[in-house]
């Protein structure tokens, strides 16, 4: 008798139960996507085989979701970290392109040991990813401009200034493309010998473990919900408000800024348009499934790579529309995100 | 959720023949697996009004939101004018004649009073602009005598005005049973007058009334009937008023007779708290402060009276350092902190508790742990810098929860599910450690029983006894009477005027309140 059926919202959902609603809501959404690439003219034995045996099951398959999931790990931390303190990060591909355009500098122009080049890089992407969003978030403090606008457009701001200097100082002279030289060999993390990954690995791990027990099992983590959720009542409480925003504000920025760093010396080699182009929108699906917890944006942007993967190799073999594996995408994220409605709500009838 | 009942009013109505307006029989309601309502039941006349009493967390909300469709209850049956009904959404308990107005208003506020009403009307019956809106209110205003502007902005409403919009509201959705829940714990004493006495008229014509309280006093002054509640259960159902005493009420709602302990028995020391000339201007929604002064000594309770809304709020967010004065000194414990922290101020002594519990002192989505923890992690209770100590934050939580018999609490429970009492009872828990020097109270037992009033004034006695100071500031005039030892005015954001205990009279009280003196 559903029509007597109220929705009551649960107390704390269990984890055996979440994880089958998410499971649930994955194999929907996999399953409409089949049911989509099949209209599309993919054959549906060959579904299987690229979807599932691919991503997942081959070792290439495998490690090219793994690359991909790493600047993913980075952008949806940095979305989670800001989304803590109820700071809008909407500027993460901003940022990311700060910390690429930092790490192509120091890529491109040579000098200084050769031991000390990733490091710099990495060093400067983070600051410059901060820098950029420390604009918004003076701009929010000082003078309540609200961060949702300002960090968005000053991602607009970014990606001119990559134009600029893509188009300008850094065009490559070798080909004339807008693109720059390729890094030399020092200021490329080193390949692991296992597909398309790269020594970036160890330094989204380390970070991303730093992040886990910084929110986790430090007081940093405390506060942040306490200002997250009454920021009147932390203050009263005498709780550093302001330092906590900052910091966890900054270091969504920094964070943001290695993703980019990650991606020219991991991936790409140079700077081009594109490298940061769609990061923004998976960052904030990434912190929002996870519910902003450091351990489950991991898991979550290993999922999310394996769907871009499959998404690539479905588009280079098969000929699927870039539409299409949009479409896909979008299907397979609602899907799980309406999942989360039933691991938030019960149904609770006649006893 | 609720099965309809067989056969409509099996109980003996108060008139033979004619159905009752309200019946609850058998309820019972469990919320995570606790029992909120265990066989609960409750009968409600047309044309009455009717109290529901009872302690924090008897069930008194629980009950009414089941009748009105807010939540489904276990078990149990309801008749509505008797006919059976198992409302599954407020929409449906009002179309079948029940609306509930409730401790938080549920008005959209950037909407007018008019699209407000024309929001929830939806798209049923003839109502379908604004302006045929406007006019309906101003109708039904005039009808039951209740001023109301259907133009005027939400937000821009005192509470009184909103809480009449509510009302008007749910009576245009076609609600003859009002529930009111605690509608006189948010107004002053003037504005709870005329609320009692527009439900008196409305009962006159013909409507029925529940009216959940914890005051004596307007069960006695205007109410026809009561019904007590506790732990869960009906264990007084609906006694005539006139044959009831308040001992016996008290002694039924709580189980116990209660001592009514008076002022703190200590002479005053030193002064402890001294602020001078604080001045404030006044913002679009919050009265400014003139000059304010006083001095605090220890062992000492100084008493603000004041009808609420002349700058309480904004003296206890200058003390507590949320707003900042343009002008003014304060000096804790001879120390100037004018320009400190709240965290300064909180090292130097001081404790609040505010009179919005949820507003300032605690975080309703929060774990009862991190509330009871929320201003002693940063001062390193629980581990340094690098590390935080959650188990020992709970076990820290679990012996409080103990210590101030905090009811239906555990350590890992969301603060904001507690009954009223028992929030307070945290933020008690949280602010009488022992570092306290100097505890500002703002209506400190507003919406609690008489049981957790007892406990929160014996709690500040006691405090005040050990040698600390409170400055206590209440709209409840008696409260303020039977604690302090000295009693200032306030009045549009002055002291009026501030004398000692034995000097007081009513009508110098009266005078001052009324703003000529
Ligand atoms: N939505 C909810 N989820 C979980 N527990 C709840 C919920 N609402 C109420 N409770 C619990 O049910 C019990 C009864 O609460 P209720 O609000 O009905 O008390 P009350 O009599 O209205 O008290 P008060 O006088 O403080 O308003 C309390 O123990 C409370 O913690
Ligand atoms: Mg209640």
């Amino acid at each position: 008798m559903l029509d007597a059926a109220f929705l009551v919202r649960r107390q704390a959902p269990g984890l055996v139960l979440s994880g089958f609603c998410y499971a649930g809501g994955l194999a929907f959404g996999l399953a409409v996507s089949a049911a989509l690439l099949v209209q599309a003219g993919v054959p549906a034995d060959a579904l299987v085989d690229e979807f599932l045996i691919a991503t997942f099951l081959t070792s290439d398959g495998l490690a090219q979701t793994v690359t991909a999931a790493l600047p993913l790990v980075l952008v949806g931390l940095a979305s989670a970290v800001a989304m803590r303190v109820r700071f809008w990060n909407i500027g993460v591909e901003g940022q990311l392109w700060l910390g690429a355009v930092a790490a192509t500098w120091l890529g491109i122009a040579g000098g200084g040991p050769d031991g000390l080049r990733l490091p710099s890089m990495l060093l400067l992407s983070a600051a410059m990813g901060a820098a950029w969003i420390a604009v918004p978030l003076v701009l929010k403090l000082r003078f309540g401009v609200s961060e949702v606008i300002s960090t968005l457009l000053l991602g607009s701001v970014a990606f001119l200034l990559v134009q600029h200097l893509l188009f300008g100082a850094w065009r490559d002279p070798a080909t004339g493309f807008p693109v720059t030289a390729a890094f030399a060999q020092a200021a490329r993390f080193g390949a692991l010998g296992w597909g398309q990954l790269h020594a970036g690995l160890y330094a989204v791990l380390v970070v991303a473990a730093l992040v886990w027990f910084a929110l986790e099992h430090t007081r940093i983590g405390f506060y942040a919900d306490a200002v997250g959720l009454n920021a009147r009542a932390a203050r009263a409480n005498g709780l550093p408000v302001t330092g906590t925003i900052v910091g966890l504000v900054l270091l969504s920025g920094a964070l943001s800024g290695l993703a980019g760093m990650t991606i020219v010396a991991g991936t790409e080699h140079r700077l081009n348009q594109s490298v940061g182009s769609g990061y923004l929108f998976s960052a904030i699906v990434i912190a929002y499934l996870a519910r902003a917890r450091p351990l489950w944006v991991v898991v979550v942007a290993v999922m999310l790579g394996a769907v871009f993967t499959a998404g690539s190799v479905l588009k280079v073999f098969y000929g699927i529309s870039e539409g299409m594996i949009v479409l896909v995408q979008g299907t397979v994220l609602i899907s799980i995100l309406m999942a989360q409605f039933f691991s938030t709500y019960s149904l609770s009838r006649p006893g | 959720m609720m099965r309809p009942a067989g056969a409509p009013g099996g109980r003996e109505a108060t008139s033979p023949g004619v159905p009752l307006a309200l019946d609850l029989s058998g309820v019972g309601k469990s919320f995570d697996g606790r029992p909120a309502l265990s066989d609960a039941s409750f009968a409600l006349a047309w044309g009455e009004v009717h109290a529901i009493v009872g302690e924090n967390g008897a069930g008194k909300s629980t009950l009414m939101n089941v009748a009105a469709g807010v939540y489904a209850a276990d078990e149990g049956v309801q008749t509505i004018d008797g006919e059976p009904i198992s409302p599954r959404s407020p929409m449906e308990a009002t179309a079948a004649g029940l609306g509930m107005v409730h401790q938080h208003f549920r008005l959209v506020d950037s909407f007018t009073v008019a699209e407000n009403v024309l929001l929830s009307l939806g798209r049923r019956g003839a109502v379908r602009t604004v302006a045929q809106a406007s006019a309906a209110i101003a109708a039904k205003a005039k009808e039951i005598g209740l001023p109301v502007d259907p133009a005027r902005i939400v937000a821009d409403l005192s509470t009184a005005e909103r809480q009449r919009a509510e009302i008007v509201r749910v009576l245009l959705l076609g609600a003859r049973i009002l529930v009111l829940d605690e509608p006189t714990a948010v107004l002053t004493e003037e504005e709870a007058k005329a609320l009692l006495s527009f439900v008196r008229r409305l009962a006159g014509q013909g409507h029925a009334v529940v009216l959940i309280t914890h005051k004596f006093r307007e069960v006695a002054g205007f109410c026809d009937r009561v019904t007590i509640m506790r732990h869960g259960r009906t264990v007084l159902a609906g006694a005539a008023v006139a044959e009831l005493d308040e001992g016996e009420v008290a002694r039924l709602m709580v189980g116990e007779t209660l001592t009514t302990g008076g002022r703190p028995a200590s002479t005053p020391g030193d002064v402890r708290l001294s602020v001078s000339d604080l001045t404030l201007s006044a913002g679009p929604h919050a009265q400014g402060l003139a000059s304010i002064g006083f001095d605090l000594r220890a062992g000492e309770v100084l008493g603000i009276a004041g009808v609420g809304g002349n700058g309480q709020e904004e003296l206890v967010s200058c003390l507590i350092s949320l707003s900042r004065p343009q002008q003014g000194t304060m000096l804790l414990a001879g120390r100037d902190v004018s320009a400190a922290s709240p965290r300064e101020r909180r090292r130097a002594g001081l404790r609040v508790i505010p009179s919005d519990r949820f507003d300032s002192g605690l975080i309703r989505e929060f774990a009862i742990a991190g509330n009871l923890a929320l201003s002693t992690v940063s001062e390193g209770a629980f581990g340094g810098p690098l590390f935080l100590d959650r188990a020992r934050m709970r076990k820290a939580a679990a012996t409080a929860i103990d210590a101030f018999d905090i009811r239906g609490a555990t350590p890992a429970r969301q603060t904001g599910l507690l009954s009223g009492g028992n929030a307070q009872k945290v933020l008690l828990a949280r602010e009488l450690d022992t570092g306290m020097t100097v505890l500002v109270a703002h209506s400190p037992s507003r919406g609690l029983d008489m049981k957790a009033t007892q406990f929160v004034r014996s709690a500040i006695r006691r405090a005040v006894e050990g040698g600390a100071a409170c400055l206590l500031i209440s709209e409840d005039l008696q409260e303020v009477l039977s604690l302090s030892h000295r009693v200032a005015v306030m009045n549009r954001g002055a002291i009026a005027g501030c004398r000692g205990i034995d000097e007081v009279t009513p009508e110098w009280i009266g005078a001052l309140l009324a703003g000529h003196a």
